[in-house]
């Protein structure tokens, strides 16, 4: 078994890591529980985080913008400082430590990729002020804990979050003919609805009609946050009745009696254990570990372990590394920057993310440089977790991550950034040749493309040896 | 304004549905034709770049989004004062508009409709290249793409070794490249090594370091390029922000600004190509327009119906060539939006057919799948 298993499934081998005897049931083991968040600094919860939310939005929208409103100026300053005192700034920071903090240093590695991905599947797009204060804590709170739980319920839990439900408008659809939507005129929204059937659940592979979008979308009404005056649209999610479209509804040709709230979880139930919906997901699984484009040969046993085990998902992820393993040797895939940067920091020890007591925050000034870091070293590689551009969540084709300077962003992080995030004992030669050792089989061939720069250990030496190695195609992909 | 849907196609001819293609090839220019798009994500206001005159409803409908100091255009409309260079252009018979139009996507969803505007397709996400990419492929025009973003833009994808030029904060050092490149091996690895060549092929000015968020720097370049004869023919700019649901403002405000970042790309564009603007169209691209009434927040909500700014060399002449669907409730798409009466996709068919001296008919079965697109080019464009 080659070593490209440990960067298949997880972020490779840190140097104190050495590779297991039976690499298969290291991988199957770290999925039955929930490893704990490890990051040592401040985990604010979602609702506290939705609480500073409020503050932001009720600050900005109801007091700053009457108050200021013919001086374009002073209403900018008094916004500045708004953001600051609001941590909106700093929260996504924050997060970003967090996750990656977590997958350099949690002792199951394989769960944490799986978190990535269902993160990415139920993917919140960069909207509103979601990426600063919603998106982390939903990723944390909502996708995590449902890991170990059935497919069902995680998406039960995703379709009634907060963050989804603002994401996706459902707070703004009304039923026609319920009472608030007869006394104001409103009607559906329909975004969360199609979103729920193309992205979430059974996609268009279904068929599904423009019909079949409205009649979910009628069953989804009155799945609302509660608005208030003083916390406007961050207030709980609730089911208000007098939102709520009256009368049966038909989606993929299934009947739901007029049942309220509970015609949400009946319709779910539908969708996530409709089989097409789980050749979809067992797709895109297949596609995150494997290859751009798997086989019948790769996906089918995933989707026996869903209906054997009724979509629990630690079955399901078990079946996706089992086949991970076994096409291991023979599949390549493409990583992502994000994926590829937290495997360099695993495997060569970088210093990222900041350690948790330089992350502090005093909420009076802007967070500093050293804070931002690895948030826009993130951005500038062109992936920004938490705001893909669509619900769809960023891409995990090869095709939508090269292009000329998406390319030419990994070397110049590896060549001029990275050389500053080398820990001050690990700058030798002989370092890095552990560490490729510890990681490559063809460690040899890659030592022997760096072996002019040996002698040198000035940041333009370690940043030759480091544009080189991270940017060979073994590294780029597995 | 008192134009009615009778009026019909103002500054226009009438043979918008009565289309005869001509063939161009025994007088093609063997110079080389600029096609430049310019994507607007979030739904650019129509009505607040291109606005009517004197439409009583709207005023009403808008209160405190009214614009004054409107640039003047003609009896019928009017131009937002921060889009100065299409007003000067106008006199020259180099700005032109295409009112009333959008993709036909009426679902006000920002991702479906970007995904369509950008594929030319009915069904979002369904199809993998953009109408650009396969306009280019179908006219053989191989490696002639340049998009200004970081990423290869879905509207680029479809024909291969397009260019980027979004350079990081520092000077990248591409020698590095020539000690990997033929680590690069076997058929899993041809797209990175085809795009390693699309660097290596790049001229010296693509490598510098700049800062990406000034977009007057990355305007500069792509004229550069675009007016090197044996450079890119096609380039892709991305713009955001224009999704104004509060504070939209008028003369001033969140819409303003990003008209005014329009306003600055094709000054740019227009001072640094010289001689080669007479040869080359610019295009806006965006989901959809906004709705007449403003909203609780002093913005619009998405909306249908658009409007497309045009400059070049290539246009015909300065006019807003709509089909002008009217104001009043009964007018409007679903009783809220500006209605949209011209497929966008019929005009950069036309423009494509123009910039790649290709046979509109042709480009339509091959990029559109033969949808019904009637070929605008002797209405809009030089041929």
């Amino acid at each position: 078994m080659s070593l490209k298993f440990y960067r298949r499934v997880a972020f490779g081998l840190s140097p104190n890591d050495k590779p297991d005897k039976d690499p298969l049931n290291w991988a199957l083991n770290q999925l039955d529980t929930i490893p704990n968040l490890l990051w040592p600094g401040i985990i604010p919860t979602e609702k506290e985080l939705r609480k500073k939310y409020g503050e932001w939005v009720y600050g900005d929208r109801e007091v700053l913008r009457k108050k200021f409103k013919n001086d374009k100026h002073a209403y900018k300053k008094a916004k500045d400082e708004l953001r600051i005192k609001t941590g909106e700034k700093y929260f996504e920071l924050n997060e970003h430590a967090i996750r990656h903090y977590q997958t350099k240093y949690s002792k199951q590695p394989v769960f944490e990729r799986f978190w990535l991905f269902w993160g990415n599947h139920f993917a919140i797009s960069e909207k509103d002020f979601l990426a600063e204060f919603s998106t982390g804590p939903y990723q944390r709170e909502i996708i995590r804990p449902n890991m170990v739980k059935t497919f069902e319920e995680m998406v039960q839990s995703v379709t009634t979050s907060w963050c989804m439900i603002h994401h996706l408008d459902n707070s703004e659809s009304f039923g026609p003919n319920s009472k608030k939507g007869m006394e104001w005129g409103e009607t559906i929204n329909e975004n969360h609805a199609r979103e729920l059937l193309e992205l979430h659940t059974v996609s268009p592979n279904a068929g599904y009609t423009q019909e079949d979008v409205i009649q979910l979308a009628y069953i989804m009404t009155g799945w609302a946050h509660k608005w208030d005056r003083k916390n406007l649209e961050t207030g709980d999610i609730w089911f208000d009745q007098e939102m709520h479209q009256k009368g049966d509804k038909i989606v993929l040709g299934v009947k739901y009696k007029n049942d309220a709230k509970r015609e949400l979880a009946k319709v779910i139930h539908d969708l996530a254990t409709h089989p097409i919906c789980i050749k979809f997901v067992s797709t895109k699984l297949c596609r995150h570990f494997i290859t751009d484009e798997p086989t019948e040969d790769m996906i089918y046993p995933v989707i026996e372990a869903w209906n054997k085990s009724n979509g629990s998902l630690i079955e399901i992820h078990k079946a996706v590394i089992t086949q991970a393993y076994k096409h291991n040797e023979n599949t390549h895939k493409f990583h992502p920057p994000e994926i590829w940067l937290m495997q360099l920091s695993k495997m060569f020890d970088l210093n990222i993310p900041l350690s948790s007591e330089k992350m502090n925050y005093s909420f009076s000034s802007k967070p500093n440089r050293r804070q931002r870091q690895l948030s826009w070293i993130l951005r500038e590689i062109g992936h920004s977790p938490y705001r893909a551009k669509q619900p769809n969540g960023w891409s995990d084709f090869e095709v939508d991550w090269v292009s000329p300077e998406l390319l030419l962003r990994r070397f110049w992080f590896s060549s001029v950034e990275l050389p500053i995030l080398v820990k001050s004992g690990n700058r030798s030669h002989d370092f890095i040749l552990a560490c490729l050792k510890n990681n490559f089989e063809d460690h040899e061939n890659m030592a022997s493309l760096i072996e002019n720069f040996r002698f040198g250990t000035l940041d333009f030496d370690l940043g030759q040896k480091y544009g080189v190695i991270c940017n060979l195609p073994g590294v780029l992909k597995v | 304004m008192n134009c009615t849907r009778r009026n019909f196609l103002i500054g226009g001819s009438t043979t918008l549905f009565l289309s005869g293609y001509f063939p161009k090839i025994s007088f093609a220019s063997m110079q080389k034709k600029n096609l430049i798009i310019i994507s607007l994500r979030g739904g650019m206001d129509g009505l607040t770049a291109v606005p009517v005159i004197g439409d009583k409803r709207l005023k009403k409908l808008r209160k405190k989004l009214i614009l004054e100091d409107v640039l003047n255009l003609n009896s019928d409309f009017g131009l937002h004062p921060k889009l100065e260079i299409f007003h000067k252009l106008w006199q020259t018979n180099q700005a032109a508009f295409v009112h009333a139009t959008n993709i036909p996507y009426t679902g006000r969803s920002h991702f479906d409709g970007q995904n369509l505007m950008e594929t030319g397709a009915h069904i979002p996400y369904k199809e993998k290249t953009g109408w650009l990419g396969r306009g280019l492929l179908a006219s053989n025009i191989i490696g002639k793409g340049l998009a200004i973003s970081l990423p290869m833009p879905l509207l680029l994808r479809g024909v291969p070794q397009n260019n980027n030029f979004f350079p990081s904060p520092d000077f990248v050092e591409t020698k590095l490249i020539d000690q990997i490149y033929n680590e690069f091996k076997g058929e899993h690895n041809e797209l990175i090594k085809s795009t390693l060549d699309t660097i290596r092929q790049r001229p010296l000015s693509m490598q510098i370091a700049t800062d990406s968020d000034d977009r007057k720097k990355l305007a500069l370049e792509a004229a550069k390029q675009l007016k090197d004869k044996s450079g890119p023919r096609v380039a892709v700019f991305d713009l955001d922000g224009f999704d104004t649901h509060a504070a939209q403002g008028g003369v001033d405000g969140a819409h303003a600004d990003e008209l005014e970042e329009v306003n600055k790309i094709v000054t740019i564009l227009h001072e640094n190509l010289g001689q080669a603007f007479d040869n080359t169209l610019i295009l806006t691209l965006t989901e959809f327009g906004r709705t007449i009434k403003q909203n609780g927040g002093y913005g619009t909500e998405h909306g249908y119906g658009s409007a497309i700014l045009m400059a070049g060399g290539l246009l015909k002449k300065s006019q807003v060539y709509t089909d002008w669907p009217g104001l009043k409730k009964k007018e409007l798409f679903e009783g809220r939006d500006l209605n949209s009466t011209i497929d966008s996709r019929a005009v950069y068919n036309s423009a494509m057919s123009v910039c790649f001296n290709q046979d509109p008919e042709f480009l339509r079965k091959e990029v559109f799948w033969g949808d019904e697109l009637p070929d605008l080019s002797q209405d809009l464009f030089k041929i």
